[in-house]
């Protein structure tokens, strides 16, 4: 290597260098077709997703890659019911994997967590090792609930209408991408239900929008009181 | 591989790089003759630089600096500064000074203004989720260490760490995971600064 002194005076110049304007869109969420589109398949066949699922996954590999995801969904996976960070810790690792791969492809919005759920971070492998890692752990009931007035309204709705695929103790069914929702925070099932009755959480499943919409808003903060006090037995 | 050291040092010495710190004990390979006789004057013999808009190097995690070192020879990391001082250096050097640098002991951090460091510590380990900054110990380690492709941020320099903020945030430090691009995004000047100074202040 030849070190010219003019090159090297030119890098000593630059030293104070100086980081300005506005760089080019990085980090940006792509926008996938989703349910507000005509022929819109709820769960219709992912390359990505196929792979993370068939992978061989490891819970302990999954608890080290999980670190990129611990600044916002908390060490033990509670979340954060403020922010409306989900929490995560026993939830199926079927359910994990179909939702990151959603967000990766624009097909359920988050551009507040994409940047952190992209393939330059975490691959489709360590999503399917953080996702059997947060299965196994044990759910937090202090989990964020709601005023506990409408309990009796929750349960009927709940009972009627929600029971047949998020199981009678908010189980879910991981075989059928059926998300946990017992012990998730109020927040959050608040705000998700409200998205997928007026379409805005995109990658919802239609059979559970047609029955929510005959729902009013009184009627989605009672049930989700009642499925944010729901707890299935412990593993 | 030669370096016109003479004139290199000269120059370097007009920036107060500690070039007595240049110990003969390094010249035992191309890479350690390169680092102590053109790194050493800006980065410190042992990679604990002086100058503050200089990185130090010492106790970096091994895979970190050599993919970043890659980075600046190909352009993926744009600096006007180190790209030419590795564009003639082969992978292998690299990959020897990479872990020269990992090898050697971080110089204990030094606890900056103390108003700010409770706010940094707080950062640091909690984020901010009003706007949706995740917090830094998930990723660089409680201790600031770090861990293989994740930094050690810890005792680093307020100056060179505030650079880095900007360039990311500017979209001009592009080379890594985007994820530090977002942190930067959302962190208020405020914030950066806090958490640098409690970086700086990591032993
Ligand atoms: C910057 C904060 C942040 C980080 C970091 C983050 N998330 Fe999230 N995550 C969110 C937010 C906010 C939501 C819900 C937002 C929404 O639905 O609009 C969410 C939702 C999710 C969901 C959907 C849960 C459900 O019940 O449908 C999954 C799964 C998830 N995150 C997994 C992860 C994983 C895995 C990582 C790490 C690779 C991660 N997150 C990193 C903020 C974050
Ligand atoms: C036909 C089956 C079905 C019925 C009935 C149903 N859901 Fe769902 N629900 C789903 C599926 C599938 C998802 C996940 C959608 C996706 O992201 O793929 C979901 C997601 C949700 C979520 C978001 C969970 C999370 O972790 O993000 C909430 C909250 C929810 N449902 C509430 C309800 C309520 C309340 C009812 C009754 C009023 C109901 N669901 C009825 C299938 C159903
Ligand atoms: C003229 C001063 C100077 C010399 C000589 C120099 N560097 Fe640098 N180095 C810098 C500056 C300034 C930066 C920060 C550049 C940026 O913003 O990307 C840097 C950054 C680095 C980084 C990235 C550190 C991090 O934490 O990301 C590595 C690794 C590095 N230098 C190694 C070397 C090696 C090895 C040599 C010798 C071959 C060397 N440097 C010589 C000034 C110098
Ligand atoms: C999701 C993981 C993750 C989180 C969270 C994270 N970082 Fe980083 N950080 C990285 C990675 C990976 C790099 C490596 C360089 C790159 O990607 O450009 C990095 C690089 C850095 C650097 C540059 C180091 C150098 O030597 O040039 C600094 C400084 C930094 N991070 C500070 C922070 C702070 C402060 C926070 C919290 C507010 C934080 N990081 C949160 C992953 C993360």
């Amino acid at each position: 290597m030849n070190m010219k002194p003019t090159l090297i005076a030119a890098a000593i110049s630059l030293l104070a260098f100086n980081a300005h304007s506005a760089g080019p869109e990085f980090h940006h969420q792509p926008h996938a077709a989703g349910i507000e589109t005509y022929g819109y398949t709820w769960n219709s066949p992912d390359q990505d997703m196929n792979r993370a699922l068939a992978y061989k996954a490891s819970a302990q590999r999954g608890k080290s890659a999980y670190k990129i995801c611990k600044g916002c969904h908390k060490a033990d996976g509670s979340g954060q019911a403020s922010a409306d960070y989900p929490q995560l810790a026993g939830q199926h690792a079927t359910v994990i994997i179909k939702e990151m791969m959603d967000i990766r492809a624009g097909r359920r919005d988050n551009p507040r967590m994409y940047p952190f759920a992209g393939e330059w971070i975490v691959s489709a492998e360590e999503i399917a090792d953080i996702a059997v890692y947060l299965n196994h752990l044990p759910v937090n009931d202090s989990n964020d609930k709601g005023n506990g007035k409408n309990l009796a309204l929750g349960k009927s709705l709940y009972d009627k209408d929600c029971a047949s695929c998020h199981g009678g103790n908010g189980e879910g069914d991981a075989r059928k991408f059926y998300p946990r929702v017992a012990g998730q925070h109020y927040e959050y099932l608040l705000r998700e239900t409200h998205e997928s009755r007026d379409q805005g959480r995109r990658n919802a499943n239609p059979e559970m929008v047609k029955v929510l919409k005959s729902y009013g808003d009184a009627d989605i903060e009672a049930v989700s009181d009642y499925m944010s006090r729901l707890l299935p037995a412990k593993k | 591989m030669t370096y016109p050291t003479a004139k290199f040092l000269a120059a370097v010495a007009l920036l107060g790089g500690g070039l007595s710190l240049v110990s003969a004990a390094l010249a035992e390979s191309p890479a350690a003759t390169a680092a102590a006789n053109v790194c050493a004057g800006c980065h410190g013999a042992d990679g604990n630089s002086v100058a503050t808009t200089f990185p130090k190097l010492a106790g970096q995690q091994n895979k970190y600096l050599l993919r970043e070192l890659m980075d600046y020879k190909s352009g993926k990391r744009v600096s006007e500064i180190m790209a030419p001082l590795v564009a003639d250096l082969s992978e292998s050097d690299l990959a020897e000074l990479a872990a020269y640098y990992a090898k050697q002991k971080p110089a204990p951090g030094v606890a900056g203004a103390s108003a700010l460091m409770k706010a940094g510590k707080n950062l640091y380990l909690k984020g901010n989720s009003k706007t949706d900054v995740p917090s830094c110990d998930g990723c660089h380690e409680e201790n600031g260490n770090g861990d293989g492709k994740f930094p050690r941020v810890a005792g680093q320099h307020v100056d060179y760490v505030l650079d880095q903020f900007r360039l990311y945030a500017a979209g001009k430090r592009t080379n890594g995971a985007r994820v530090m691009q977002a942190v930067a995004e959302r962190m208020s000047e405020q914030e950066a600064r806090a958490v640098a100074e409690y970086m700086a202040s990591m032993p």
